[in-house]
């Protein structure tokens, strides 16, 4: 071999590609061990980032997989802000516009200009979700002003100098000003974090150098997405699906339709046709609108690829008009926005599943089925609120395997439920059970993820706020596979069950002590005929539990007894069309 | 058998036993001396393997007064899953939390992700009835009978082990305990093991993955300590046998065989104990435990003379982990080593692991069929490895497949020199493992060029230098028989119980006296256990320590806690200690914020007799002739240079070495850079000094 080395080096681009996921490694773990509250470091309702001075993506730090676009939109929306000229050494950049992040006010964003020689070479950001930022406890909200504080772009640090005076508005607007600095203070932290790792990593191989890299690692990913669109038969796809309804008019079905265009190694997501922007909180923005075609794009492409970075979505074309429910424009209610998107993004796989049915997914129960609850912790009279879930449920069974069951839903990534153990020493709730769903899971020849149970008995009097969705629009099967349970929450009062409510959405219910709320979050959808799952298969999965006699003989055609004893003749009786 | 040589048996065994092999250290109390014997693992009767190991360190059981041992029995069980056929009983409510675990989706873009599995399937996990609120007050009485009928139903299932996990035992553990005592009547055969038992600390599913773990690995386990005892027993010995735990300290083999999962990574945590002692021999406060093998280097950290634990661990890769919530060494691991493979990915960039290829094929220079360049070819290609003196001589190197496996996975496809491509394989693994030193470093406050790195592993010395200089590290040490050095650190353990107990209360309210009866009860049951063990402490020490958290927080710290402010009720020293704990590890503290105990920690420890390391003979600076055994062309950076080789056996203490140079012995290779430069220290230590921006 004699031809010269290629350039950029390739070795140097393999160091700074570990040494980029090393550091947004660092910067979470950083962010989730001195985060204050639980949706940060159980739920990792976070994300932190190394971004380029144009705002491009380098690496993403998860944090909820949805949050994929909504850090690197808004530096770009700072820099249009103020200009590069205007941001200078020491500056750090704040913002919880909704309209940017694409998602709620809650998701307070720091970018902190990255210098090298006074120089801008990029910039490290943290976006984490504060678990109050004001505006109205109960109820749902149909505008943005009453969902709490909107700070727009704003510099919470010039040049090395707190701005005492916006700390101070935090404070003032804010429920747990105390919890709320040391979540700020976590953020500063992560950012801080980025910051220097990255600077030792520009003094150890060179300012080029690292460029080249980063300009290579990207050129690395937008050629296997290429190659791996390119593997996708040309076509236009569709699907739909829909939502129960946007919680102020109830029952009121939200279409949502997906068109999917795919020639030669390049992928159009046209998201026009999905429902406008809607009157309860359901919406997100248009950030979050790209998001759902990035994250089904990567799912199909890159699942396994890291960094994370804008180089595998440089085939990717997604159409978002303005105003959609996904697109929401000011002003909008945007507080419960992580819902609708989740929907979308299995759409998109429902309608590229005739294309490429050994690379999608039957549809899981797509909604965190998570509550919010508050009230006067008996053991020091101090007010509190909590949240209860992730529950986990069921996901969609694949051409070639079992859906797995109790996992969050794909708005979340590594994020935790939280211990019983931990939740009844801390709040007066008394957790009665959190078990598996029998039937849950959509039959077919790979059968669906089961869903869960999880009920909460009040030993003092609280108050609960539940937004769960998809109690209709049950996880579809792929292919001959049966549609799963939907999600759904019910109450206990005085000892009785009421469990007929038109939607799974409970806006401040109170739960008095001894009374009890459960949360049934679905299963995921099958894929195949459930006739042709072995049926020693169908027989262990009742043995087992997860499949009832019942649903074993009707939607499998297998006969068997509790203890999973086959009835060879009966079932083959049944399975002979 | 020479049992008659009982009453002057002195020697203290120490086994390793590895995926590979078996690594027996034999110290001499009464001349000091030191021995080892290696020798290939023997998986059909481990204890051959043992007694070879002996045999080749010259000695024998009878001669033993100790017999130390560390083994991966525990984890393989868990990992290959060839444990027992277990039963969980769990309150009413809770059967499928082992399963739901803590839903977590951590490959967040991958459709076809998976999540732990169960050792237990769900029609073995049983419902009792019966329940505690989180004050350890009965909320439902236990209901006896169920238990009754849980237990006829299992006999007939065949059951051979039971875990049983209530909700907060930690608080109360009456329930578990009852439940342990009907199973223990109504299946006598059956190994029963309960979650209070091994962790006393809160989060259920964490606790009952741990018991779980416990109950499937506790049979196995058991025979195989009796298969060594019965062994040791018939061959003369009559002393004590103490099994390793993870925390690197030791315990009875006795209580090996109740509380087994303790032992799951007794190797990799007496190599830090190793390091530990090691330092205290050459008074350095400060290092990190570096070992290097075939296909992982795991870092560990030795921070003012204490070698640093965690409270849990994962089991298993972390997307697929079984948690195991009992103290450990804390050990960082990456997936580098001799045998990870460099390879273009899809996208077109080059990588370097986590692939291994093992013992089979093993890397391509092995000649065995392996086609796939690793790390340790690409040190055969640039000089680092010598073919012809690989594990003393027992096997030849292949440069030429070497050479040509580089060559054509690595430098054709991505257009450079085989020699850029050999020497960018390492440099792409020593960041991988600079990163693993980090990990347990930087993200816990630690600042890397603070430490010395003790360097083991049979990989370890190749790479250490790289790494050091990598990390700003100034200091490398490798010890004697860099290969053996887990058995060596196993002789230099003490006896060792952690106890944790969950006990939530905020630090302005705590009741002193509740936590002082709580400190003073663990602190008794560890020095009833040191009583129970077979051999005789020198003294007894314990550790008080705290995990305390900001009031709202969720994850806490683990703060050592000096006795003397709980005796004073000294609040704010504890809060002090608290803030200052979490400014080091998270480099932000509030000490406005309110703070608050989430569960008490004691380590009880009875400190054993150390061998005392000898010293070895004397010479110059310059290193004796016989020790030269030639030069070779190593190619380090751009430049090929003449490169001295030495056999270390044959270094003596003061002998000083410049680098470029290669220091040979049986199981590994020292690679000394340009500008760095060694000296042999008294113990026979190579303690080399990283010289500047050499590559």
């Amino acid at each position: 071999m004699t031809n010269p080395p290629t350039s950029p080096d390739p070795v140097v681009t393999e160091i700074v590609r570990n040494g980029v996921i090393a550091i947004t490694e660092e910067m979470k773990s950083n962010l989730m061990r001195t985060a204050y509250n639980m949706i940060i470091y159980e739920a990792l309702d976070f994300t932190v980032g190394l971004f380029t001075e144009k705002g491009e993506t380098i690496s993403i730090g998860l944090g909820l997989p949805m949050f994929i676009r909504g850090m690197a939109e808004t530096i770009k929306a700072k820099l249009e802000h103020y200009g590069s000229e205007n941001i200078h050494p020491g500056d750090i950049l704040l913002t919880n516009d909704a309209y940017i992040t694409g998602s709620h006010l809650n998701h307070l964003t720091f970018s902190m200009p990255i210098y090298e020689d006074d120089e801008l070479i990029g910039f490290a950001c943290c976006m984490a979700h504060w678990p109050d930022i004001g505006g109205t406890l109960d109820g749902i909200t149909t505008d943005i002003y009453s969902e709490g504080l909107q700070i727009p772009i704003v510099k919470y640090q010039r040049e090395g100098v707190v701005n005492e005076e916006i700390v101070d508005i935090i404070r003032a607007n804010v429920r747990l000003p105390d919890r709320a600095m040391g979540d700020l203070r976590a953020q500063l932290t992560a950012i801080a974090t980025g910051e220097r790792r990255y600077l030792e990593l520009v003094k150890r191989y060179g300012r080029k150098q690292v460029a080249d890299a980063i300009s290579d690692i990207m050129d690395q990913s937008e050629r296997a997405a290429r190659a791996r669109t390119l593997s996708i038969p040309d076509g236009v796809y569709e699907a739909e699906s829909y939502m129960d309804d946007d919680g102020v008019s109830i029952s009121n079905r939200i279409p949502i339709r997906v068109k999917v265009i795919v020639e030669g190694d390049e992928m159009t997501v046209d998201l026009s046709d999905v429902a406008e922007q809607v009157r309860g909180f359901y919406n997100s923005g248009i950030t979050t609108g790209h998001a759902c075609s990035q994250v089904a794009f990567k799912c199909i492409t890159s699942p396994t690829d890291y960094p994370i970075n804008d180089g595998s979505f440089r085939n990717l074309k997604a159409i978002v008009p303005p105003g959609r429910v996904i697109s929401a424009v000011k002003p909008a209610p945007m507080r419960w926005w992580m819902t609708f998107p989740m929907t979308i993004v299995d759409t998109v796989f429902k309608a590229l599943t005739p294309a490429i049915p050994e690379r999608t997914i039957a549809g899981h129960h797509a909604d965190l089925v998570i509550g919010l609850l508050n009230g006067i912790n008996p053991k020091n009279n101090e007010f509190y609120i909590a949240f209860i879930g992730p529950t986990g449920g069921g996901w969609g069974a694949k051409h070639n395997e079992d859906g797995v069951s109790a996992t969050v839903c794909i708005n979340d990534g590594d994020t935790h439920n939280s211990p019983a153990e931990q939740l009844e020493a801390k709040y007066p709730f008394l957790i009665e059970n959190y078990a598996l769903r029998e039937d849950s899971g959509g039959a077919g020849e790979y059968r669906g993820g089961l869903g869960c149970e999880n009920t909460v008995q009040a030993r003092a009097d609280f108050m609960l706020n539940a937004q769960v969705e998809r109690m209709h629009c049950k996880p579809w099967g792929l292919n001959g596979g049966r549609e799963a349970m939907g999600n759904s929450v019910v109450l206990r009062a005085g000892g009785n069950w009421k469990e007929d409510y038109p939607n799974a959405k409970l806006l401040t219910a109170r739960i008095n002590a001894g009374d009890a709320f459960a949360f049934r979050s679905g299963g995921g959808g099958g894929f195949g005929d459930p006739k042709r799952r072995p049926a020693e298969i169908v027989a262990d999965d009742v043995r087992q539990g997860y499949v009832s006699v019942g649903s074993a003989k009707s939607d499998y055609g297998v006969v068997c007894d509790v203890k999973g004893n086959l009835d060879k003749v009966a079932t083959k009786k049944l399975r002979t069309p | 058998m020479a049992t008659n040589i009982n009453d002057v048996s002195t020697i203290r065994l120490a086994a390793d036993i590895g995926g590979t092999f078996t690594d027996v250290a034999a110290f001499n109390p009464k001349n000091g001396e030191l021995n080892f014997g290696k020798t290939l693992s023997t998986p059909a009767s481990l204890i051959d393997g043992i007694a070879t190991g002996v045999a080749k360190a010259g000695t024998s059981f009878p001669e033993a007064e100790i017999f130390l041992h560390g083994s991966t029995v525990a984890i393989n069980t868990m990992l290959e899953r060839t444990g027992a056929k277990t039963a969980l009983l769990i309150t009413e409510g809770f059967r499928d939390i082992y399963e739901i675990g803590r839903v977590n989706r951590p490959d967040a873009y991958n459709l076809f992700f998976q999540k732990h599995q169960p050792l237990v399937e769900r029609a073995l996990r049983f419902e009792i009835n019966e329940r505690l609120y989180a004050e350890g007050e009965v909320y439902k009485p236990l209901d006896e009978e169920r238990v009754h009928q849980i237990c006829a139903f299992i006999r007939e299932e065949g059951i051979e082990a039971v875990a049983i996990l209530l909700l907060h035992c930690y608080a109360n553990p009456a329930h578990e305990l009852r439940v342990k005592e009907i199973v223990e009547e109504e299946l006598p055969s059956a190994f029963v093991s309960t979650s209070h038992e091994l962790s006393r600390e809160y989060r259920e599913f964490e606790r009952c993955s741990t018991v779980v773990a416990n109950a499937y690995i506790g049979p196995k386990v058991q025979n195989y300590i009796d298969g060594i005892k019965t062994r040791l027993q018939a061959d003369g010995f009559d002393g004590s046998f103490l099994v390793v735990q993870s925390t690197g300290g030791l315990y009875d083999a006795e209580q090996a065989q109740r509380q087994c999962v303790r032992m799951l990574e007794s190797g990799p945590a007496a190599g830090v104990i190793g390091t530990q002692a090691l330092c205290e021999a050459i008074e350095i406060r400060n290092a990190i435990a570096f070992d290097m093998g075939g296909t992982t280097a795991k870092a560990g950290v030795i921070h003012d003379g204490e070698a640093l634990t965690t409270g849990s661990a994962l089991i298993g890769g972390y997307e697929r982990a079984l948690p195991v919530q009992i103290a450990m060494m804390d050990i960082f691991e990456v997936g580098t080593g001799g045998g990870s493979i460099a390879r273009i990915a899809d996208e077109g960039g080059l990588r370097v692991g986590p692939e291994s290829a093992g013992s089979e094929p093993g890397p391509a220079c092995y000649g065995q069929g392996g086609t796939f360049p690793t790390v340790t070819d690409a040190n055969v290609y640039l000089g680092r490895l010598s073919p012809d003196r690989f594990l003393g001589g027992e096997m030849t190197l292949d440069v030429d497949a070497a050479s040509e496996a580089i060559n054509e996975k690595v430098a054709m496809p991505l257009n450079m020199e085989t020699a850029d491509a050999a020497q960018g394989i390492l440099s792409i693994a020593v960041t991988s493992m600079s990163h693993a030193v980090k990990a347990v470093t930087t993200e816990r406050g630690l600042n890397a060029s603070d430490f010395a790195m003790v360097a083991y592993g049979g990989a370890g010395p190749l790479h250490a230098c790289s790494v050091a200089r990598e990390m700003g590290i100034g200091t490398v040490i490798i010890p004697r028989s860099p290969g053996h050095f887990s058995a060596f650190g196993m002789l230099f353990s003490d006896l060792r119980y952690d106890y944790v107990r969950s006990r939530f209360t905020r630090l302005a309210d705590a009741d002193f006296s509740d936590l002082e009866d709580v400190y003073i009860g663990l602190e008794a049951e560890g020095y009833r256990e040191i009583e129970k063990a077979s051999t005789a402490t020198e003294r007894i020490l314990v550790s008080r320590g705290a995990d305390m958290r900001y009031v709202g927080q969720e994850h806490s710290v683990t703060v050592d806690l000096p006795s003397h402010l709980f005796a004073s009720e000294d609040r704010a020293g504890i809060k002090e200690r608290f803030d200052e704990v979490h400014n080091l590890r998270y480099g932000t503290c509030a000490p406005q914020e309110r703070s608050e105990i989430v569960s008490l920690r004691v380590t009880v420890t009875g400190m054993l007799e150390k061998p005392l390391l000898k010293s070895i003979v004397s010479g110059e600076e310059k290193p004796p002739k016989r020790a030269h055994t030639g030069t070779k062309p190593v190619q380090f950076g751009s430049d090929m240079l003449k490169t001295d080789t030495w056999d270390r056996t044959q270094l003596l203490a003061k002998n000083f070495i410049i680098g470029p140079a290669l220091i040979e012995e049986h199981a590994s290779t020292t690679v000394l850079h340009p500008g760095d430069t060694l000296t042999v220290d008294d113990f026979g230590n190579l303690n080399i000094n990283i010289g500047g921006d050499a590559l």
